[in-house]
């Protein structure tokens, strides 16, 4: 029988039929494999990873039964958290009961919807920066750099108002409706505001003349109604010495950030120039900065301001810290964006002369572009040591996030209190951190698309 | 003829007014000449203000004050101080201090970020990602708060003296800070020093006839080792045969506290530890980008030229991620000496604490005292910087 079907089989033409493929072997594959290849490839390897193992398992559980298990969540004083778990657990109603000052330092409690508003209206602000078809995206970032801060200022400090005050502050909330309105019409229409306020008064289409008329008409009127709301708007004073915890953190880095990248690029161009006097002052400036800790530059501003200033004229503490910051913060950002031009071929300047672009011309429109694309890594790493660099305020006596923190454990309720604001502050300080490096991995990714091999 | 010259000759002034504006050497010089009058007005501004602010307030300005006595204790002085001494003396023991801090600090914080560099490139995943979430952790919360949390979340809570950590009855840990023995060195001790001094140099030496042998001949020959055993051999045996002339003072508890011994407060171990692990994150990934720097075809190159594993490393990828890894990682050398300056805010006496903070608010000389602490950070940043400069120059790849 089995050589019949041989022979029968020998009359079929011959095909080639393979095996079926055996599995890979399971060590090799799935969750046994990957273990396999990354943590016990070698007897050493094992070792490592069983020693690994345990100090991962040892100190997460210490810090789970430390945080969570045993922590005590409600408790009127610092001394019922020991009496109920001694030092095993964290105490937490303390870190609660001091949340407010923590965020928003000792802002008196029923101001402190303007720092959420004024925070909300940043957002707002900075929000079409991410909508898509919106078109003016650099005047609306510029308007929020340059004018937010008149605006936000009044929120948080408030208090009289002269008339160049007045007109600052109708500014902000003038370039803060134009830029709503602008999101809007670019969204809806693809025209920007003032072109669609000439359309509707019927300015006729190509009439470039017309249109810039009315569009500046457009804005005139615009500012003068936020000139009335400003004037009949007033918000009590809350001196800066009641600013404190997460907010007066973000002022003064909001501060350093926003006005330590200009100042870098120029003194970056400064330190670049072929003008020896101005290089050399723009060094000095640079040097000098950079190789003295910026403790003593806040020590330095602290002390000499007062002498550098007129007989009699007084620089609040804020103020002096924040100039000592900006400063700062400036020295280390030319030395990034030195870098920066330092990448950009010579070509790239040659070209530009080549088609008639002047100095600022070309600077403005080919070199700097392409400098920051490359910077931004760095300057994002400047800008996250820039907001660790804040928590040195509070050794001058400002009472930024790190003071307050500390300040619950001096306070007489939860005395002794300090770990677990630190670590909560540690996370806060780690979230922003982290946020920042991230996005700027995230955006790196997405400008260098066209840099990419 | 006569209308033609009428007319050339404003054009020709016009032409000479807007070559001086278009002509880059007179914009450069108007421009140097604007910043030269600013900046001089500004400085004569700033100084009027301050003389008059002097007088008003009778402060004296000038370095007289260095002679007088400084009056106040220090509670950690590396070289000896006295109450009475001059306020120089405390300018000395503040740099000491610094410099201290800076030297131990940086130690620490290499060896630290090196073997946390390395396990960023482990191939074993967990090891891995324990560094990767230990750098991200730590180099993303401040330093201050760092320091702080480690002197009042630890040091500051340990025990009383009379149950401090004891390791082997010579080093003890407590509130009081760290105690450890002191070397008595006696009679006889210098031939030791010598012997170690010659090691050095002999070392040294076969370093280099063993470098001159392998360009010339091929034939390596083992001068680390033997420069080692020399370094530690010689000395060891002077000291076994001059009779062991080292005592040491072990601290001991008297009382409520321990007596003999040196030891370091609790808010030098708080800068420490925080210094060195904050850096150590950074050195890390300076370690990693340098490592990774070097292109893997170096590696198969080696390999296929036969060259040991072992020596791969050592000869062909080190020397070249170095070049990578020296320039950032004595930049956060320099970063940690600054960051000492941090000490003041947990009491611990270096030259902003003892000299910016006390001596300023005591004396009241605010324009010699922040002159001074500056010049002091400025010359060790920009003698580091220069030696970098020499360095680069030295180890830059001549490229044709």
């Amino acid at each position: 029988m089995p050589d019949e079907a041989r022979l029968a089989a020998a009359d079929q033409p011959l095909v080639f039929r393979p095996k079926p493929e055996r599995p890979p072997p399971t060590s090799s594959i799935g969750v046994l494999g990957w273990m396999r290849a990354n943590l016990f490839s070698s007897v050493s390897n094992a070792l490592l990873t069983l020693l690994g193992a345990y100090i991962a398992i040892v100190f997460f559980t210490a810090i789970i039964n430390w945080a969570l298990v045993d922590a005590v969540w409600e408790a009127s004083n610092r001394r019922e958290c020991l009496d109920r778990v001694g030092r095993a657990g964290a105490c937490w109603p303390g870190v609660i009961a001091w949340i407010p000052n923590l965020l928003y330092g000792l802002y008196p409690k029923d101001q402190v919807w303007r720092i959420n508003i004024a925070f909300l209206i940043l957002v707002a602000w900075a929000l079409p920066l991410w909508l898509p078809r919106v078109r003016s995206k650099v005047g609306i970032g510029l308007s929020a750099v340059l004018l937010y801060p008149f605006l936000a200022s009044y929120f948080f400090h408030g208090g009289a108002k002269d008339l160049l005050w007045t007109a600052l502050i109708a500014l902000g909330m003038a370039a803060f409706a134009w830029v709503w309105l602008t999101t809007l019409s670019e969204r809806t229409t693809g025209l920007p505001f003032g072109a669609v306020v000439a359309r509707l008064t019927g300015a006729p289409e190509d009439d470039e003349a017309a249109t810039r008329t009315r569009a500046r008409i457009a804005y005139a009127v615009l500012y003068l109604v936020a000139v009335g709301v400003t004037t009949q708007w007033s918000l009590s004073e809350v001196s800066t010495r009641y600013w404190g915890g997460l907010f007066l953190t973000l002022v003064i880095s909001g501060f350093g950030i926003t006005f330590s990248l200009p100042a870098g690029v120029m003194l970056a161009l400064g330190r670049r120039s072929q003008m020896p006097f101005i290089s050399l002052c723009s060094t000095a400036f640079i040097e000098l900065f950079r190789s003295v800790p910026l403790i003593t530059i806040l020590f330095m501003f602290n002390t000499m301001l007062p002498l550098f200033l007129p007989v009699g004229v007084e620089v609040n503490r804020l103020v002096r810290a924040i100039v000592a910051v900006c400063l700062f913060a400036a020295a280390y950002m030319a030395e990034i964006v030195r870098g920066g031009l330092q990448a950009i071929p010579r070509g790239q300047y040659e070209a530009a002369s080549a088609v008639g672009l002047g100095f600022w011309q070309s600077t403005a429109l080919v070199i700097m572009p392409q400098a920051l694309r490359i910077m931004i890594p760095t300057i994002v790493g400047n800008f996250i040591g820039l907001f660790k660099d804040t928590t040195l305020v509070s050794i001058i006596g400002l009472f930024d996030l790190l003071s307050m923190a500390r300040a619950v454990g001096e306070d007489t309720t939860w005395l002794g209190l300090f770990l677990e604001p630190f670590f909560f502050i540690t996370m806060i300080y780690f979230v922003f951190c982290f946020l920042m490096s991230q996005y700027s991995l995230n955006l790196e990714r997405k400008l260098g698309a066209g840099q990419r091999r | 003829m006569a209308r033609a010259a009428a007319t050339a000759q404003p054009a020709a002034a016009t032409a000479r007014l807007s070559s001086l504006v278009n002509d880059s050497f007179a914009r450069a010089i108007f421009y140097q000449l604007l910043t030269a009058a600013i900046l001089v007005g500004g400085i004569w501004y700033l100084v009027s203000n301050t003389i008059a602010n002097l007088s008003q307030r009778g402060m004296a300005a000038g370095f007289d004050f260095l002679d007088y006595t400084a009056g106040f204790n220090i509670v950690f002085t590396l070289i000896p101080y006295r109450e009475g001494d001059s306020y120089f003396r405390v300018f000395q023991v503040g740099i000491a201090n610094t410099l201290l801090v800076a030297v131990i600090g940086i130690v620490l914080a290499t060896l630290i970020g090196l073997v946390m560099g390395l396990a960023r490139l482990s191939t074993n995943w967990l090891i891995r990602t324990m560094a990767r979430w230990y750098v991200e952790i730590l180099r993303n919360t401040p330093l201050l708060l760092q320091i702080i949390a480690w002197y009042f979340g630890f040091f500051n809570l340990l025990p009383v003296p009379r149950q401090s950590f004891d390791w082997g009855g010579a080093f003890f840990l407590n509130n009081r800070g760290f105690y450890f023995p002191a070397p008595v060195p006696q009679d006889g001790f210098g031939w030791t020093g010598v012997a170690l001094g010659l090691g050095i140099v002999a070392a040294v030496a076969i370093h280099r006839w063993a470098r001159r042998r392998l360009e010339a001949t091929g034939q390596s020959f083992p001068s680390v080792l033997a420069g080692v055993g020399l370094i530690v051999l010689l000395p060891t045996a002077t000291f076994l045969a001059t009779g062991s002339p080292l005592g040491w003072d072990i601290p001991a508890l008297r009382g409520f506290n321990f007596r003999g011994g040196l030891s370091v407060p609790p808010t030098f171990c708080a800068l420490i530890v925080a210094l060195a692990i904050y850096t150590s994150c950074f050195i890390a990934e300076i370690v990693r980008a340098g490592i990774q720097s070097v292109s893997h075809g170096q590696t198969e190159a080696a390999r296929a030229l036969g060259v040991k594993p072992s020596r791969i490393m050592r000869f062909v990828i080190l020397p070249q991620a170095l070049r990578v890894i020296i320039p950032p990682l004595i930049s956060q050398y320099l970063n940690l000496t600054k960051n000492s300056s941090l000490a003041i805010a947990i009491g611990f006496p270096d030259l902003v604490s003892v000299w910016m903070n006390t001596s300023l608010n005591q004396s009241g000389r605010a324009i010699p005292i922040v002159a001074m602490t500056m010049a002091f950070y400025c010359a060790v940043s920009l003698s580091v910087s220069l030696l970098m400069n020499l360095y680069n120059r030295r180890v830059q790849i001549t490229e044709r």
